[in-house]
């Protein structure tokens, strides 16, 4: 009885492994295909002539490596000013207290609810204004003032940590920004490398804001990759849709795959308390 | 990101105790000490969240009484000769036929896509929860797909359902049906909800998260009193999951709304096409999309904007109006930890 639920729960899980992971065996097998393969009739399943030009020619026929290169220059330039500030701003409303603190923190969490395209067009416009589209200033900006979402993250974790720590500095003579610094920050390295991770990779998966913000010159890999693999007659090119789409996949996955495992199990064991 | 505003509002601020520690020393003297600490506590407050502040109010504050003042003008962003219009606009989103159908069709795919992304989630949770070998592997093998950005997984979806090359008419062909073209109406619409499915590692994650809050020992007395795994399921499982199937539903709906992956799906060859998202698939936001891309209509734009957003405001209201009583609290939540479940990233 008990071995036979089981084997239905391997069934199940297979399954569903199968269909999860299918999308992204579909993507390798089609860029490994000869262009001319992408049209056979019956479906080659597997391609009969696997090389590797596609990525190759996914790197040259577009400056994938330019792209790259804004794509990596954005999300990492927001990804450090965004976990420092919102590691900052979250000290400050885990430890301190002023008069106005509780309604700026409700501030605070009610902009997670606002579309953030609403605020895009009237930026677009006051960027534009003041000459700031086609630069990277914007998401230096939005960078240096941290995100609600991080704050809170970094909030519930300097919550939870010993008065004690903070007492001691005290008596020895320590102001704020010291135990923020010298105690703190330098315990909240799981913090941070979530900060990093997440802000990191929703800069990299962004398609909005540098759709935007950005000309062809300097905008990002996401948005040049949806539309950059076309023939001479506009026509879209299937494999090197795919040969691009795994080189910009791929980072994304492995730094995943990296940290998963303080990942999940920090979601699964203390995520909802 | 909007994952915690569901819960944490209300929820006082856990420095208050610390703030209001007495320090050392007694007397005139310790009171005085006292109130310069507190006040250098407020000044290093205003110097720790100031910054945030003042970002709020210049990048988001003031945009938004920027699209404010938009949404009563025909502005077009270019030229100079926009001017007020009043309610014009928002009396155009209540009338315009195509705006009301693209939020009917939202409602329909949101209506569609979050319970099955929910009940998909929950039951790959129950699944990697059980004692089976490589658990840890099933679940970020399943939790994968849910970190693929947009762009790169409607891409892998486009290439999938092409009516030519794709793996899913490959597949029908082998069994002796003719294909179709998934990426036009009628089918469009499933596409797209299968896009949706197929990142339901986040729903596992939060509700695996949940189930494993359960306690163990409500289980043991179950089978005790001859339970069996439905009975166990139905009334111990889902009740006390249902906190965490709600913000599940909250945060799901509030995405679901804001929807922009058709567009990446049958994005043009041609930066900012709007025009070529199948009718099935055209939903609000392409529609705002369109207006705004194509017809440079800034103005209309942002008042449909604002309607979203008042839908949003709305449909939360709504939610955790009728929730009540169907979500089922075992403990109450301790004043200092909002109950917060995290989900992992921007989808």
């Amino acid at each position: 009885m008990v071995f036979r639920r089981r084997s239905a729960v391997y069934m199940l899980l297979v399954g569903a492994l199968v269909l999860f992971l299918g999308p992204f065996a579909w993507l390798l097998d089609t860029a490994l295909k000869a262009p001319g393969e992408l049209r056979a009739l019956p479906i080659h399943w597997w391609p009969h002539h696997p090389s590797l030009s596609n990525f190759r020619d996914a790197l040259t026929q577009i400056d994938y490596f330019g792209y790259a290169r804004n794509s990596l220059t954005i999300a990492t330039l927001y990804a450090v000013l965004v976990t420092m500030a919102s590691a900052w701003a979250g000290y400050g409303f885990a430890r301190l207290n002023a008069p106005g603190k509780r309604f700026i923190f409700n501030v605070l969490l009610s902009t997670m609810m606002l579309p953030q395209i609403l605020t895009l067009i009237p930026t677009y416009l006051l960027f534009a204004k003041l000459h700031l589209t086609n630069t990277y200033v914007p998401w230096v900006l939005w960078g240096l003032c941290g995100a609600p979402y991080l704050i809170f993250l970094f909030r519930q974790f300097f919550s939870n940590m010993p008065k004690e720590l903070e007492e001691a500095a005290i008596i020895d003579g320590c102001g704020q920004f010291r135990i923020f610094w010298r105690i703190f920050l330098p315990q909240s390295w799981p913090v941070i490398a979530t900060s990093l991770i997440l802000s990191f990779s929703w800069t990299w998966g962004d398609y909005i804001a540098p759709a935007l913000l950005l000309d062809d010159a300097h905008t990002t890999l996401a948005v040049k990759l949806a539309y950059g693999y076309v023939n001479e007659h506009g026509s879209p090119l299937g494999n090197l849709v795919a040969a691009g789409a795994v080189m910009y996949v791929v980072p994304v996955l492995a730094l995943f795959l990296i940290v998963q495992r303080g990942f999940v199990a920090g979601v699964a064991t203390s995520g909802l308390k | 990101m909007s994952t915690e505003q569901i819960t944490a509002p209300g929820a006082p601020s856990p420095s208050g105790e610390t703030a209001a520690r007495p320090g050392p020393g007694t007397g005139v003297r310790a009171d005085r000490r006292r109130s310069s600490l507190t006040t250098r506590r407020a000044f290093s407050f205003y110097a720790f969240a100031g910054p945030w502040v003042l970002g709020f109010l210049a990048l988001t504050a003031f945009p938004l009484g920027y699209a404010l003042w938009l949404s009563l003008t025909n502005s077009d962003g270019l030229s100079n000769n926009s001017h007020f219009v009043g309610l014009a606009n928002y009396r155009e989103v209540f009338t315009d036929p195509e705006t009301l159908s693209s939020l009917a069709r939202t409602g329909v795919f949101t209506a569609i896509s979050v319970p099955l992304t929910l009940a998909a989630g929950l039951l790959l949770a129950v699944l990697v929860n059980q004692p089976i070998r490589a658990r840890g592997l099933f679940r970020t093998l399943l939790y994968l797909p849910a970190v693929v950005p947009p762009v790169g997984a409607a891409l892998t979806f486009k290439l999938i359902f092409d009516r030519d090359s794709g793996a899913a008419n490959g597949f029908l062909d082998a069994l002796h049906i003719d294909g179709v073209s998934w990426l036009m109406d009628p089918y469009a619409r499933w596409v797209l909800i299968t896009l949706t499915l197929w990142g339901a590692g986040n729903a596992m994650i939060v509700s695996l998260a949940g189930l494993q809050d359960v306690p163990k020992e409500l289980y043991e007395a179950a089978r005790i009193d001859g339970a069996n795994t439905w009975q166990t399921f139905t009334r111990i499982t889902l009740p006390l999951l249902s906190p965490v199937l709600f913000f599940q539903v909250v945060t799901g709906i509030i995405a679901a709304v804001q929807s922009f992956l058709p567009l990446l799906i049958s994005l043009d060859p041609t930066p900012r096409g709007v025009s070529a998202v199948p009718e099935g698939n055209y939903l609000f936001m392409i529609h705002v999309f369109a207006q705004y891309f194509a017809n440079g209509r800034y103005g209309y734009a942002s008042a449909m904007l604002w309607v979203l957003f008042l839908i949003i405001v709305l449909i939360t209201f709504l939610v955790f109006k009728l929730s009540r009583g169907a979500v089922f609290y075992a403990v109450d939540p301790e004043p200092d930890k909002p109950s917060r479940p995290r989900t992992l990233g921007g989808k």
